[in-house]
């Protein structure tokens, strides 16, 4: 017998997960229309003009375009791995959306219903956040590796060590964070920075800024974004892992990159910068919690961009020595410096 | 429990539905016109010369894959530890004995620093 | 689970050993690689120190005890047996000092791999739980497969290396059913625990049946008994000949430490089961290992058939299941070391140059030109031949008195028989050295190590053969405190 609550339950569950889905799927239309607007920008130009005014359709004549062209596979790809990679690299990321918290409990109107406004409060969200998060480095080797072309694996495997190195860092910036919050539930750290931007973890001085360091670099660097974009770097590589993608299989790569950067901003807004919590604490004016999560989402990705067009990209080397000899030295002397703080 | 983790399935099931979905219409729409030189990898136009993927890349590559097992699994190690950090009866001891394995782990690190395992170039 | 200083107190030596073994991994970094013989050095140091540690723990008022919530226990048992695996630690070491050089592996980590495993070899002596010693055997095996195949450049390194790695793991495995099912039957893993479950014959299923098999053969498989013992040949031969000798004499010693605790401690309750078990692999291995040894010509490869031999004797003084019997094993194991490693501190002044020594045939007509050499490895072949009045003969004595005492005569004489038989092998090197003309020079390495080396081990062999009374009074008196 399943009763009658459960149910409702579970189609409550499915209609979030359909509308952050789909938000999530056509976010990157915007996105790419705002990061080719701000790139215009930063470099004294106008960006895309075109279509409609401001070029606002660009990305919806993109979008029609990618799906009319030839999807090609090379001959001596591995058939299988070839098609599913661009899924394997793309399904995972939205997953990451399921654990991470956009706003706390609202009433909904016309009804008594409570209704949280996130798809699910793991106990171990965090934990689970990273896991999943790491799997989309499959998708990029996969793709790499069955492209059979020297680029592309060349591509797919300085990606693959670059994300399992930064991986690492992601951890112990995790890691830090608990230990401020003492509890891996995401909503719980959540609730830990409320009242006020004092409270934030970016703020628990000296070690929060560390923290956050840590974790944006990491973050840049697992976004395989400038200037971490080693795997695409077009000057020794052509395009990287993705070389050989074209049509939608290519399309579906560059949305899970722009979700994965929805997803490294949401997460540095839910463990540095009080998720939904309202800046102003007690004298909050009224605006809904979940606006201030977006706007808070919304400037690092902007700050995502600016730095994508101002930075030039490192070498392979160095890269992998601010992973680590930097970082993870930084990292594990921050663990004991936090450590000694919350004993 | 079951309502924690079940959405994970869900939300995978229906991106892989859209995915999938997306791609059927696109293959609907597409052109589809094969031939020997567009099919061939892409090797700055020249003829391409032997397979990709027989693996032969730097051991490096491995020593990345290895010091990461070591390092995610330790890392992994903390959670429960950052988490009864702040549980006053324990807490001392835990540092305690947070420092020591973090002190092994650090000899770990400036041993694969010194052998030169991290180094690129 | 909060522990104490005195929990702390109690594990000293292995912190030293453990300590030690980080620190000198980070010196290695800081010595050039002509000086590594410092690092030799530094290692020795610690494992003195560990020894002074564990000499002073015999007084401590908490000797004895069980700390770690049972995880870890300090008596005199696990203390003698630590004493073997210092001696085992500290002589291969000094025989390596110039081996390691002949055969350019001159690297830091093989001392520290040394050190690391005999940290898991004291952690497995003074393991009280299933899973402490669970923890101790791989901590003690993980460095010995990387040692076993630290000739990179030679094929039979790689190959030995790599068969012991995998049986290894294999064995691990088995070894690790084994304990979840007793784990499954008595709900417990701390040895105290299993031995009050299994004391309710309910618990006596096939099931347990089954648990005892597999742990029988995790364990046999360490102490390479017969029909686990498909490792030890390839390994022996093809690890460098120091490791040989510390793989022979370290890890056996600890081997047969956790076998004894597990049987006598934990399962005496299912003696028969077991009996019957390691009988028939005690059996198995005198006479297989003896006979096959017969046709050996690389004498690592004869010493590794000889030692799976050997280790048939020491699990007949398991199977006697008395204290009697686990003192006779105890003071077997010591006598092993010093009269293995000594054979082996000759193979290893043996190899020089182009000269391997590791062909029976290479040592034709040795005590011709060099009595000296000759003399002391017809020592230590008679004492592993177990010929009066050298230790191996007392060492098989006790064995053999424990077996009759409770009654198996019947396996003493077998053992006897097979002892007759491992004379054949043993004794023809020394026909080769005695009775036949050189075929050549011989050359020698010649180095401190291998001389202090010897002189211990060839002290221990005469000694403990004249006058073994004080070193069985302390083997009985650590199988009491059991």
């Amino acid at each position: 017998m399943v009763d009658t609550a459960f149910i409702v339950e579970v189609i409550i569950i499915w209609i979030k997960v359909v509308v952050v889905a789909l938000v999530l799927f056509s976010m990157p239309l915007a996105l790419t229309w705002i990061e080719r607007k701000v790139a215009g920008h930063i470099q004294v130009r106008l960006g895309p003009f075109r279509v409609g005014p401001h070029g606002i359709l660009q990305a919806f004549a993109d979008m029609v375009k990618m799906l009319f062209k030839e999807d090609v596979i090379p001959d001596r790809a591995d058939r299988l791995l070839f098609k599913i990679a661009p899924l394997l690299m793309m399904v995972p990321v939205f997953a990451i959306f399921v654990a991470i918290p956009f706003g706390d409990k609202v009433t909904l109107p016309f009804t008594d219903r409570e209704l949280t406004l996130y798809i699910s409060d793991m106990n171990v969200g965090i934990i689970y956040v990273l896991a999943v998060s790491g799997l989309a480095v499959y998708g990029v080797i996969f793709g790499g590796w069955a492209s059979n072309s020297k680029y592309a694996l060349l591509g797919g495997l300085r990606s693959s060590a670059q994300m399992i190195s930064y991986e690492v860092v992601m951890t112990f910036a995790a890691v830090g964070v608990v230990m401020l919050a003492n509890s891996l539930s995401l909503v719980d750290i959540v609730r830990s920075q409320s009242g006020g931007f004092w409270h934030w973890n970016i703020l628990y001085l000296p070690v929060g800024p560390v923290w956050f360091f840590i974790f944006f670099i990491a973050g840049l660097a697992e976004l395989n974004r400038i200037p971490f974009d080693l795997p695409e770097d077009e000057g020794t590589l052509a395009a990287g892992y993705h070389v050989e993608y074209s049509g939608m299989r290519f399309a579906f790569f560059m949305l899970g990159e722009y979700v994965a950067m929805v997803s490294i901003s949401a997460l540095a807004v839910v463990l540095f910068f009080g998720g939904w919590d309202d800046p102003l604490g007690p004298f909050a004016f009224g605006i809904p919690p979940i606006l201030w999560f977006v706007a808070k989402v919304m400037v690092f990705i902007y700050i995502f961009m600016w730095i994508r067009f101002t930075l030039p990209r490192y070498r392979y080397d160095q890269l992998m020595t601010i992973g680590w000899k930097v970082l993870i030295p930084i990292s594990m002397a921050n663990v004991l410096v936090t450590g000694f703080m919350r004993i | 429990m079951l309502l924690s983790y079940l959405p994970v399935l869900m939300m995978i099931g229906f991106v892989t539905f859209l995915g999938v979905a997306v791609l059927f219409v696109s293959s609907l729409l597409r052109p589809q016109n094969p031939y020997g030189s567009k099919l061939s990898p892409w090797e700055c136009g020249m003829e391409p010369v032997g397979d990709a993927d027989i693996g032969h890349f730097r051991v490096h590559f491995f020593i990345i894959a290895i010091l990461f097992i070591i390092f995610d699994v330790e890392t992994l190690f903390l959670f429960p530890w950052a988490v009864i950090l702040a549980d006053k009866s324990i807490s001392t001891l835990a540092f305690i004995e947070m420092f020591i394995f973090i002190g092994i782990l650090a000899v770990g690190l400036i041993y694969a620093w010194g052998k030169g395992a991290l180094d690129w170039l | 689970m909060i522990f104490t200083i005195k929990d702390l107190l109690s594990i000293i030596p292995e912190l030293i050993i453990a300590g030690s073994a980080c620190v000198l991994l980070l010196v290695d970094l800081l010595i050039s690689k002509e000086r590594k013989a410092c690092m030799a050095v530094l290692s020795i140091l610690s494992v003195i120190a560990a020894g002074v540690a564990s000499y002073w723990l015999l007084g401590a008022d908490f000797m004895g005890a069980k700390s770690f919530a049972g995880m870890f226990e300090l008596d005199g048992f696990s203390t003698f047996f630590k004493f073997v695996f210092y001696t085992a630690t500290v002589l291969s070491i000094l025989l390596s000092f110039h081996y390691v050089k002949e055969e350019d592996i001159n690297l830091g980590e093989y001392y520290v791999l040394m050190l690391f495993s005999l940290s898991g070899m004291m952690v497995l002596a003074s393991g009280a739980d299933l899973l402490s010693i669970y923890v101790g055997l791989e901590l003690m095996s993980l460095p010995i497969y990387v040692l076993a195949g630290f000739l990179q450049n030679d094929v039979r390194s790689n190959e030995g290396a790599m068969k012991y790695v995998i049986l290894g793991a294999f064995s691990s495995g088995i070894l690790l059913y084994g304990i979840s099912m007793v784990y499954g039957l008595t709900g417990t893993t701390e040895l105290s625990g299993v031995a009050a479950a299994l004391s309710d014959s309910s618990v006596h299923v096939p099931a347990l049946s089954i648990a005892i098999v597999m742990m029988v053969a995790g364990f046999a498989f360490k102490v390479a008994g017969v029909p686990f013992h498909m490792w030890a040949p390839d390994a022996y031969e093809g690890a460098p000949t120091p490791i040989t000798g510390f793989m022979s004499a370290g890890p056996k010693a600890a081997a047969f430490a956790v076998m004894l605790r597990v049987f006598m401690e934990g399962l005496q309750p299912a003696y028969e089961q077991w009996m019957v078990m390691v009988g028939v692999v005690a059996v198995a291995s005198m006479a297989y290992g003896n006979f096959v040894a017969i046709s050996q010509k690389n004498i690592k490869r004869m010493l590794a058939y000889s030692s799976i031999g050997h280790a048939g004797y020491a699990l007949l003084g398991v199977m006697a299941g008395t204290e009697e019997g686990i003192a006779s094993v105890m003071f077997y194991m010591a006598v092993y070391v010093f009269m293995n490693l000594g054979a082996f501190g000759i193979i290893i002044m043996m190899r020089k140059g182009g000269q391997r020594g590791e062909l029976i045939e290479e040592y034709t007509g040795l005590a011709r030109s060099h009595r000296g050499v000759a003399l002391l490895m017809l020592i230590f072949l008679f004492s592993l031949a177990g010929i009066p009045p050298t230790a191996g003969f007392m060492g098989k004595f006790y064995i053999f008195m424990a077996l009759i005492h409770r009654g198996m005569v019947g396996l003493a004489i077998f053992a006897v028989l097979m002892s007759a038989v491992a004379a054949y092998f043993y004794i023809r090197i020394v026909m080769l050295m005695y009775m036949r003309e050189p075929a050549g020079e011989f050359e020698f390495a010649r180095s401190k190590g291998i001389y202090y080396a010897l002189f211990i081990t060839t002290v221990g062999t005469v000694l403990l053969g004249i006058c073994p009374g004080y070193l069985v009074k302390l083997a009985e008196m650590a199988s009491v405190i059991m």
